[in-house]
């Protein structure tokens, strides 16, 4: 699907804010100002771009663990501060300082998240099951990595979506690693896509570094699921620059990557990629792109402020026993 | 009870979920072959609600119960029928960790209403994978209610009450009392059996005996064998979390004796939680150390070696004995 201009300036405004926001949480994380720990984003930023901007707010999302969903989240249009907030330990928390990094956005769909890679593909098929009964051209988004990809629930997924044609997108954002492991070793053929053959789903390969390439392939994916069409395989090839998880060495296999190995992936930035389209094309002057920036900076510190000045959750043993059950 | 009628246990079932599939068009059943009605409790179903709400899904316990954990999400009242309840355990990160946590973890925002079910319990020879229980594993999994029933009354009552409640329940039944017969009231008289409340079954004032499901039945019989000389009062606990331990502990005000019947494994099970909290609750009530009866620490073993394993009337009545010397 061809896109307008507008869409093409709003995927380039959402990929410099995810940027900021990743940068963001890798220095607060370093400044020792986030609890628990963080998955860093580095040049994996673009396809959770690309999946989520144009998805409504009624559609389901399964955001990616890496970055922490972030980028998807705020392209759902989530504020970010109550994220950032929990990712504090505070009370603004969007689960009231109780969570430490999981995100729960029910008013947009995005119920939880799990510690357990692949958690996902359980309630994705709820959730298209629930979808397809409520036949209201709800669509489902599912984004995890390659490595989830390894797990059995992952199969059970795609066969359940397929056997009921839900209107599911398998966004996998293969960077070709799980935290050390390389998918080349972890997979036995080159294209998690491949996967979605064995069931009869039709699936697509796009370049994960090129936000424009994979928000066409996803609006794609989107319009066929809510026509009733069924599942979309998407597989997102892009990268990853940094450590798994801030303080964990980086290693391929057993190890170090190489300051060559990283220089050459950095070429292929998800932002210069797409900053060099954008002035190319004209679709954007330097001086807009600038602002994008400035303006995105300006987000994130107020996002940050808001996280900074709210008070850190301490509830009594007694209070949080009283909320463990529902009404 | 205006009029009564006679039905079994699993027919007690069948009438819970049909009556408030008719109620709530937002209940559904998904399983493996519960359209098909492997037991009797999901017979009819599909003739009556369509396969759109008897759902049948491939062997793939992940996604079976990811249709209702994530339907639950969506607003819909699910009931995954997982067939026996050791095949919970083939999902066990989604149905006890991910679902426990959901409400709580996620700063109390949304519920969870589910009910899980499952087929359990000794008796039919099946050995360990067939014939575990689950409801001392799902109890010690913090935001799901655990309930088992032990009379086709209790049985349709608290189905009913799980389905309406907003957060996970898991339900199991025993295959062992399957077709236990029992009065429930006439059709037209909708209740519900809350959970979090125990029963007395059976009163008496010599010693408590707290048993539930097959085990219950048992334990019945032995306090009407021994009525001549020990009174036995027995206590169905009925929901495991909910635990009505006020009832025990009023139980034993009385008794000063009590005996804990789980047919589950004797470390870390319902019945150590029990005694722990008796003696740390109602120590003073206390004239003789609670004793269990439960199985021994082994994988439950199938054949003719069930019927001395798991918990039987002669253990409740050695107990019972022991307890009281």
């Amino acid at each position: 699907m061809d896109l307008t201009l507008e869409q093409r300036q709003l995927l380039f405004t959402n990929l410099t804010r995810a940027d900021v926001y990743n940068q963001m949480m890798y220095r607060r994380m370093m400044q020792g100002k986030l609890i628990g720990f963080y998955h860093p984003a580095e040049g994996g930023i673009a396809p959770g771009v690309g999946a989520c901007t144009f998805l409504n707010q009624d559609d389901n999302l399964s955001p990616h663990h890496r970055g922490h969903g972030i980028a998807h989240m705020l392209c759902k249009g989530i504020d970010i501060k109550y994220y950032l907030a929990e990712h504090t330990g505070k009370v603004t928390g969007c689960c009231k300082g109780r969570s430490a990094f999981h995100f729960s956005f029910p008013d947009h769909k995005v119920y939880l998240m799990s510690g357990f890679i692949g958690y996902n593909f359980a309630p994705v098929v709820g959730w298209g099951w629930a979808a397809k009964r409520r036949a209201k051209a709800q669509v489902v988004m599912n984004c995890s990595g390659d490595g989830s990809y390894g797990q059995g629930r992952a199969h059970e997924a795609l066969l359940m979506a397929q056997n009921w044609k839900l209107p599911i997108i398998f966004f996998c954002e293969n960077n070709g690693m799980s935290i050390f492991s390389t998918a080349t070793e972890m997979h036995p053929m080159p294209d998690i896509a491949s996967l979605a053959d064995g069931f009869g789903m039709p699936s697509k390969i796009v370049d994960g570094q090129n936000v424009f390439e994979v928000a066409e392939a996803c609006l794609d994916a989107i319009d066929r699921a809510r026509r009733g069409d069924g599942p979309t395989f998407i597989e997102a090839k892009t990268l990853r620059f940094k450590e798994h998880d801030i303080g964990t060495p980086d290693l391929s296999g057993w190890t170090e990557r190489t300051e060559q190995e990283l220089a050459q992936l950095q070429e292929r930035d998800p932002v210069k990629v797409a900053t060099d389209i954008v002035l190319a094309e004209q679709w954007l002057t330097q001086d807009e792109i600038e602002a994008i920036r400035e303006s995105a900076l300006k987000e994130v510190a107020q996002v940050e402020a808001f996280a900074d000045e709210s008070e850190i959750a301490r509830p009594p043993v007694d209070e949080l026993l009283r909320a463990v059950f529902a009404d | 009870m205006m009029t009564a009628r006679t039905i079994t246990f699993i027919d007690a079932i069948q009438e819970a979920i049909s009556e408030e599939m008719r109620a709530d068009d937002r209940v559904f059943v998904v399983g493996q072959d519960v359209r098909g009605a492997i037991f009797p409790h999901t017979a009819g179903l599909v003739e009556e609600f369509g396969p759109e709400r008897i759902v049948d899904t491939p062997i793939a316990e992940s996604g079976m119960y990811g249709v209702a954990f994530g339907a639950a999400q969506e607003g819909l009242r699910p009931i995954c029928d997982f067939m026996f309840g050791g095949f919970t355990y083939v999902t066990f990160s989604e149905a006890s960790v991910t679902t426990g946590q959901y409400h709580f973890l996620h700063g109390s925002q949304r519920s969870l209403p589910l009910v899980i079910t499952a087929g359990v319990g000794t008796g039919q020879r099946l050995a360990n994978d067939h014939a575990m229980s689950i409801h001392g594993t799902f109890a010690h999994h913090p935001g799901i209610k655990v309930a088992m029933p032990s009379t086709p009354y209790d049985a349709k009552g608290m189905f009913k009450a799980a389905i309406r409640d907003n957060n996970p329940v898991v339900i199991p039944w025993h295959m062992g009392i399957m077709m236990l017969k029992g009065e429930v009231p006439d059709l037209s008289e909708d209740y519900v059996v809350p959970l979090g409340l125990a029963d007395v079954k059976r009163a008496g004032t010599d010693v408590t005996v707290l048993a539930n499901s097959l085990q219950l039945q048992h334990a019945l019989r032995v306090a009407e064998k021994l009525e001549p000389e020990i009174s036995v009062e027995v206590i169905d606990p009925r929901s495991f979390v909910p635990f009505d331990l006020d009832t025990v502990l009023d139980s034993l005000s009385k008794t000063n004796r009590l005996v804990v019947v789980d047919e589950d494994w004797e470390s870390g099970g319902f019945a150590a939680t029990v005694s722990a909290r008796v003696m740390e609750q109602g120590f003073d009530l206390l004239d003789a150390p609670v004793l269990r009866v439960t199985i021994p620490n082994m994988p439950v073993p199938g054949g003719y070696m069930e019927e001395y394993v798991a918990p039987n009337p002669e253990r409740i009545e050695a107990a019972i004995r022991q307890v009281c010397a």
